[in-house]
């Protein structure tokens, strides 16, 4: 695949004033005001945080994941601190469609965030009836499809680590709404660019690489896991390098375009990944660390592009994609953009 | 839907003094500026060293064991042992040091529910209970309340027994007694908590209400014993935590059959919580014994 950027941007540019950086991306049918979106699980329902962040001024929210029927979600240990990161055993504890379209929805309404709801399921019958429900709903953006949760015993990364299912339930979700499908993919996966083509083939706007890595930790005193459950997802800025070579793995085997996540704890971080082709970025244990963390990044992005002279973002986005080793000349603006 | 907004902030705040309390356990004193919201008993900050003295990545939650008002700022006050490598990193912070703090967080010790408060404590979980000496004490000075106050204080040893004068000094504040055991007798009877407990409640006049920190271990044989004798017992409860703000769904602890039944998706300790389940963060870490699954409780 040929380089989609235009020009890489040269280290000699001018500055630009702050205020003239234009963050905007596209996202398939979904304008964001700018590339940073908070992490499905780490940022709750949407509401949770809005007394500390101004969910208005984020690129988007991604919610927990919403499954049919609530769930209750993994047993205790379900956290585990470990060198420059965190496994997770959650086990996609959420209320239940019925609960968030009730309980949730309207407070979503009112907060004027742009809300992605993450959705899962162990079936796509199950995706598809939680489509039927929310797909037109005014307060909701787009919807992450969530195929790739380590901690759940049917329905979660392994299952759907095939391309033809994939394809097939895209196909099958892709008449339900008109908002955005992003589809979320595992890393611990053979070939996560065959997975990405397989959901762009099947219709998704974009695809997010990518979710936890699975990781374990073994208690020697009492001789057993750490966690609840045998493994979990490893999160944090650990696992940053690996994501990344996953985002730009993904970012060269699509035309759609990709949401880079995984261990992004500053602006530098959402540089990088914007460089090797992510279109947007999702923020998740840094949230844990920071509640504002998702705010900081916005503030640093827009400072670290200035002090570039890239007064687009959509300028810096894909300006290492075709060229990892930074050794092609500067090429002509190609005519097809990944995003406007 | 009733779910309150929480009150919790994230803020900067400034080492005031930090020193050394014997058995290898630290005073630490931060100050923060409003409109950081006053902790109480029981409740908890999660504090975070800046980046570049970070050695971890999560922040720690810390029990709150005291809190002065001064001028526009809060001093707050920690009781705890460097035991691990974020603690070690916290300790080595002098006057003059930052750290991130987020709080108030969760549900603190009901200081108000009927009966003389008989105050637990298991080792340093005497911390919450000093603050919670405090707020007595300001409430019978102030004549909100008449009621006197009981401490049990129980360690490993003699040693063990960090914050001991402290207690001394606010429970006399209080017009209270303190008790002492430890497991070795170095100081006061040989034994535990329990069974200072026992010796001790036949001697108090009217009821009692239990309000208890420690060692897992403690509070389930505290709980056990208020449950088999019918007296109200609060437990402030430990967790490995991410968020600290009920977000992440990380520090589950089991309910008990009672309380899966009588649990309300509408209540805001249980914003979107579940009936297996009770968050530590926001649904305690302080739980009346009838609330929990202790079997399931390690």
């Amino acid at each position: 695949m040929s380089a989609r950027r235009a020009v890489p941007p040269a280290p000699s540019r001018r500055p630009v004033p702050l205020r003239a950086v234009d963050l905007a991306v596209r996202i398939g049918p979904l304008r964001l005001r700018n590339p940073v979106l908070t992490a499905s699980g780490t940022f709750g329902y949407g509401d949770e945080y809005a007394h500390v962040v101004d969910v208005k001024a984020l690129g988007g929210v991604v919610t927990k994941t919403i499954t049919l029927e609530p769930r209750s979600g993994n047993p205790p240990g379900r956290i585990v601190e470990t060198a420059g990161g965190m496994l997770n055993s959650i086990g996609l504890e959420n209320v239940g469609l019925e609960r968030f379209r009730h309980e949730k929805l309207p407070h979503l309404r009112a907060l004027g965030a742009t809300i992605v709801v993450s959705l899962g399921g162990e079936t796509v019958a199950e995706l598809e009836r939680l489509l039927e429900v929310l797909g037109h709903e005014r307060a909701i953006a787009g919807f992450e499809l969530n195929f790739s949760c380590p901690n759940v015993a049917k329905g979660g990364a392994r299952y759907w680590a095939v391309p033809r299912r994939l394809v097939r339930t895209l196909a099958r979700l892709r008449p339900l709404t008109k908002k955005a499908l992003i589809a979320k993919l595992s890393p611990d996966v053979t070939s996560i660019g065959d997975l990405a083509r397989a959901c762009e083939q099947g219709g998704a706007d974009a695809v997010t690489a990518c979710n936890t890595f699975a990781g374990m930790a073994v208690d020697l005193t009492r001789m057993r896991s750490r966690l609840g459950r045998a493994s979990g997802g490893l999160s944090g800025p650990a696992i940053k390098p690996l994501a990344l070579a996953r985002c730009h793995e993904v970012a060269r085997a699509v035309r759609i375009p990709v949401i880079g996540s995984g261990g992004i704890l500053d602006a530098r971080d959402a540089l990088e990944y914007l460089a090797v082709g992510a279109s947007a970025v999702q923020v998740g244990t840094a949230t844990f660390l920071q509640p504002d963390a998702a705010p900081r990044i916005i503030a640093g992005l827009r400072a670290e592009l200035a002090a570039r002279g890239i007064g687009r973002v959509r300028d810096w986005i894909g300006a290492l994609c075709g060229d990892p080793l930074g050794e092609a000349p500067a090429r002509p603006a190609p005519s097809r953009r990944k995003t406007t | 839907m009733s779910a309150a907004l929480p009150v919790w902030r994230q803020s900067r705040a400034r080492v005031v003094r930090q020193d050394d309390r014997g058995a290898g356990h630290r005073w630490l004193e931060l100050e923060v500026k409003s409109p950081f919201a006053p902790p109480s008993p029981g409740q908890f900050v999660q504090l975070r060293l800046p980046s570049v003295a970070n050695p971890v990545l999560l922040p720690r939650p810390m029990s709150v064991a005291s809190v002065v008002r001064s001028r526009g700022a809060l001093r707050l006050g920690f009781l705890y042992a460097p035991v691990g490598i974020g603690t070690r990193a916290l300790a080595g912070l002098g006057a003059g040091g930052e750290v991130e703090m987020l709080g108030p967080l969760g549900r603190g010790f009901p200081l108000e529910h009927p009966g003389t408060p008989v105050l637990l404590a298991g080792g340093r979980g005497v911390a919450p209970l000093l603050f919670a000496a405090d707020v007595l004490a300001r409430r019978t000075r102030s004549g909100r309340a008449r009621r006197s106050a009981v401490m049990l204080f129980g360690a490993r040893t003699r040693a063990q027994l960090v914050g001991l004068e402290d207690a001394h000094r606010r429970l006399a504040a209080l017009g209270g007694r303190l008790h002492v055991c430890t497991d070795d007798g170095s100081l006061g009877p040989r034994g535990n908590v329990v069974q200072l407990l026992e010796r001790v409640t036949p001697g108090l006049a009217g009821p009692i209400v239990l309000h208890a920190c420690g060692p897992h271990a403690m509070l389930k044989a505290v709980a056990l014993w208020s449950l088999a004798c019918g007296v109200p017992a609060f437990l402030a409860m430990e967790s490995m935590m991410a968020c600290g703000t009920g977000v992440c769904r990380g520090c589950p602890l089991p309910r008990s059959a009672s309380a899966r039944v009588a649990y309300d998706p509408a209540t805001a300790q249980s914003l979107h919580g579940n009936r297996e389940w009770a968050m530590c963060c926001t649904e305690g870490p302080v739980f009346a014994a009838e609330d929990l699954d202790w079997e399931r409780i390690e």
